[in-house]
């Protein structure tokens, strides 16, 4: 006996697959049938990328996003089955679509095929829940904020907040959040689909297809081929086109999007993906009370619509001609969802707050992912910018400066702030009144330093001075106004009595901080290595010396740091 | 019932007789061949990649020797075997983590120099124990018992306890984290 005979005779899996394939379609095979083949060959495509996806994937609110970027960034061909992954939940609303359309064309959702047409909208609820589920499962910014606004539209439909905190796993975001998204994702979702599907099949095999109407039944049976190979081979070419089609769109964008980590506190520019945009655009027209109105009064109605087509359709003929009232509830629906569509998108293309949002958001991806490429910390996906050099810096200032120096608006209050240290701007609040908690009223020593008062300088005057104590410290410090530094100077020497304390050239030393070089990154280095040198505070230094405790590098990054608070507002101003 | 005429007829379901002219079965191989071959493409899109992809943790190939950490003070250690955890920076995957456990190991003074005996049993890799009431190490898993000096005395251990690189300066002993094939009488970094 040959193998294949035994495994024959044991199993019967031959005979199984040939009844299976053995299904007659009256009227011959057409490209018009192969929807429904293609998003089972779409289904299971995903099933597949899905499985490879969750050997690198780790679901919860700490390691999603860095285990996505490492996977999407470092994993051979991670990229390409990423990409395949998302764009293939696109192509699956585009062929649910198509499907759909087909069916209504054909006039399928008729008697006796009801319950066929209501698994067939199930199933198409079903996709969007898994692209609602899987759009959060990287945890990135766009994933996190388009989700919340998703989950908060439930949240505010009457009776509807139960509901979004058990999905939620609570009132806010985190680790519960993804673990129940990832649950229904990869588990509930797919076995309901996978039975609908089941389902769905078996009653089209009952039924059997819905051929074009005008073709009489005699024509139907002359014309009759078999499923297998006839049909089967435009479904598999049709499977084919559909395939090509996805690995040229994840080699075009060279993968799916990652933003950066989520970020709860950031203001991201959140916008649902493409098939969901129509609904997006809806709200925009219903405010305050009337929002229930496009959340769910709208799409109910459109679920209704959709569930009662067989008995909406009350003409006696399949003929399309016979069909109008049907076909233009479906036509103006789709209309209506492709015209909210475009306007979303063209609105976002005219919108240049969003288009700026846009740029911001990629640039701070990719920066994300770049750092991601050391490792990201435990801490979480944000924890990604620890890696930062300027954060590394930060962290050190917080731990040896903080507790007297404020920068970024954080820190102690027992010495000068750093916020815009440097600026024109300080550098006049300092002169006018240096025992402000703002500078030196912190401190115990620093008391000699007299302010400036308006009758000793007007306000004119003291921006001179300002602006002769930038040219003392260089170039390095920016451009300084030539005229207005010598105005400066003249009155510094002769009506002010700065030269009495503060020497102007380097070298040489008062009992203030000589000026030459002050402010510049190799000053502000000096100072943090040694305030006592007699040309900087000399006797009356509180700071303890740092050249012992921290290395030569840090001190330089700290002494840039500080130095940068000059910019620092210009850039924050962009 | 007013749908009646959607209802197909059951003989439209029977396969009308099959067309056996040696055209219309030549047309009928090439489409099987056609589902074949474009079936078997399809399957390749995700499987192909997935090869490369799924191997992926292999290709970084054995790690980098790592550095010497510090353990303790030499005064710390004597003829007594004393049980060390080893810390350091790592990278886990996608993870960077700082000063976590790599693993631990026995220090014990044997002739007045300081040895480091890795606590991972050559056998399987279960933790070797120290028995003071005996004065031998011995794995809990496997019954494989050792010597001070980490010779194997009994039990299953294809070669003694693996020792690891110690290193003495002014005062501090320093100890290089390393794991070795199990189950081979040769010591084999991995």
């Amino acid at each position: 006996m040959r193998i294949s005979e035994w495994f024959e005779s044991r199993t019967g899996l031959g005979s199984a697959i040939a009844k299976a394939l053995d299904e007659p379609v009256p009227g011959g095979a057409r490209w018009q049938y192969v929807f429904g083949s293609v998003l089972s060959f779409l289904f299971m495509q995903q099933v597949v990328l899905g499985i490879l996806l969750a050997f690198y994937y780790s679901p919860s609110a700490s390691q999603a996003w860095a285990s996505t970027a490492y996977l999407n960034d470092q994993v051979t061909a991670g990229w390409f089955l990423r990409g395949l992954h998302h764009h293939g939940s696109s192509a699956m609303v585009v062929v649910v679509v198509l499907h759909l359309l087909q069916v209504v064309w054909a006039g399928a959702y008729r008697a006796p095929r009801e319950v066929n047409w209501w698994t067939g909208l199930a199933m198409g609820g079903l996709v969007l829940a898994f692209a609602l589920t899987g759009y959060l499962l990287p945890w990135d910014q766009k994933g996190f904020w388009a989700t919340q606004v998703a989950t908060g539209i439930m949240g505010s439909v009457p009776g509807g907040e139960p509901l979004q905190q058990v999905i939620q796993g609570g009132p806010e975001y985190g680790n519960l959040t993804i673990t129940r998204f990832f649950a229904l994702h990869v588990f509930v979702l797919p076995i309901a689909l996978g039975g609908l599907l089941f389902a769905h099949i078996a009653l089209f095999r009952k039924h059997g297809v819905t051929p074009p109407a005008k073709l009489s039944d005699a024509e139907l049976k002359r014309t009759t081929q078999p499923f297998w190979p006839n049909q089967l081979f435009i479904d598999v070419l049709g499977m084919t086109i559909c395939a090509a089609g996805l690995i040229w769109l994840t080699y075009q964008t060279h993968g799916a999007e990652l933003f950066a980590p989520a970020d709860p506190a950031s203001n991201f520019v959140a916008r649902p993906e493409w098939y969901f945009l129509f609904l997006y655009q809806l709200l925009k027209y219903f405010e305050g009370p009337l929002q229930i109105v496009a959340t769910m009064l709208l799409p109910g109605a459109v679920a209704v619509t959709l569930f009662a087509l067989p008995w909406i359709d009350r003409a006696t003929s399949r003929r399309a001609s016979a069909r109008w009232p049907a076909l233009s509830v479906i036509g103006l629906l789709m209309a209506g969802v492709t015209a909210l569509t475009a306007l979303a998108i063209v609105e976002d293309a005219r919108n240049e707050s969003y288009q700026h949002g846009l740029v911001v958001a990629e640039e701070e991806a990719h920066r994300a992912r770049t750092l991601a490429l050391e490792g990201v910390p435990p801490e979480g996906g944000i924890a990604v910018f620890d890696n930062d050099p300027k954060e590394k810096t930060r962290k050190l200032f917080k731990e040896h400066c903080a507790t007297c120096h404020t920068i970024e608006g954080r820190g102690g209050e027992e010495a000068p702030s750093f916020d815009d240290y440097g600026s024109r701007e300080w550098l006049f609040a300092l002169l006018r009144d240096p025992r402000s908690k703002r500078f030196y009223g912190g401190t115990k020593a620093h008391t000699t330093m007299e302010p400036v008062a308006v009758k000793d300088a007007s306000d004119e005057e003291l921006h001179a001075v300002v602006e002769y104590m930038l040219s003392l410290s260089g170039p390095e410090v920016g451009t300084t106004d030539a005229t207005l530094a010598a105005t400066g100077k003249t009155l510094w020497d002769s009506k002010l009595e700065c030269s009495g304390c503060h020497e102007v050239e380097a070298g040489k030393s008062g009992t203030g901080p000589t000026l030459a070089g002050r402010g510049t990154v190799a000053w502000i280095g000096r100072v943090i290595r040694n305030s006592a040198e007699p040309d900087i505070y000399g006797d009356t230094a509180e700071m303890p010396k740092f050249a012992d405790k921290l290395s030569p590098a840090q001190i330089e990054a700290l002494a840039a740091f500080i130095g940068s608070q000059r910019e620092a507002k210009k850039t924050a101003a962009h | 019932m007013s749908h009646k005429r959607d209802l197909p007829e059951e003989d439209a379901h029977a396969m009308p007789a099959e067309d056996l002219s040696p055209e219309a079965a030549s047309r009928r191989k090439l489409l099987k061949l056609g589902v074949g071959a474009l079936g078997c493409g399809l399957a390749a899109v995700p499987i192909v990649p997935a090869l490369g992809y799924l191997v992926h943790p292999l290709r970084s190939g054995p790690g980098a020797e790592g550095a010497l950490l510090a353990v303790g003070k030499r005064e710390a250690f004597g003829a007594t075997p004393v049980r060390v955890d080893l810390y350091s920076d790592r990278r886990d995957a996608w993870n960077r983590e700082s000063n976590v456990k790599l693993g631990s190991c026995w220090v014990v003074e044997r002739d007045g120099a300081l040895q480091a005996l890795s606590t991972s049993c050559p056998h399987l890799g279960c933790a070797v124990d120290f028995d003071a009431a005996e004065n031998k190490f011995k794995c809990p898993c496997h019954r494989s018992a050792f010597d001070l000096e980490g010779k194997v005395e009994a039990g299953p251990s294809p070669r003694p306890m693996d020792t690891l690189d110690l290193e003495e300066t002014n005062g501090l002993v320093a100890i290089r984290f390393q794991r070795f094939r199990q189950g081979v009488p040769a010591k084999e970094p991995v």
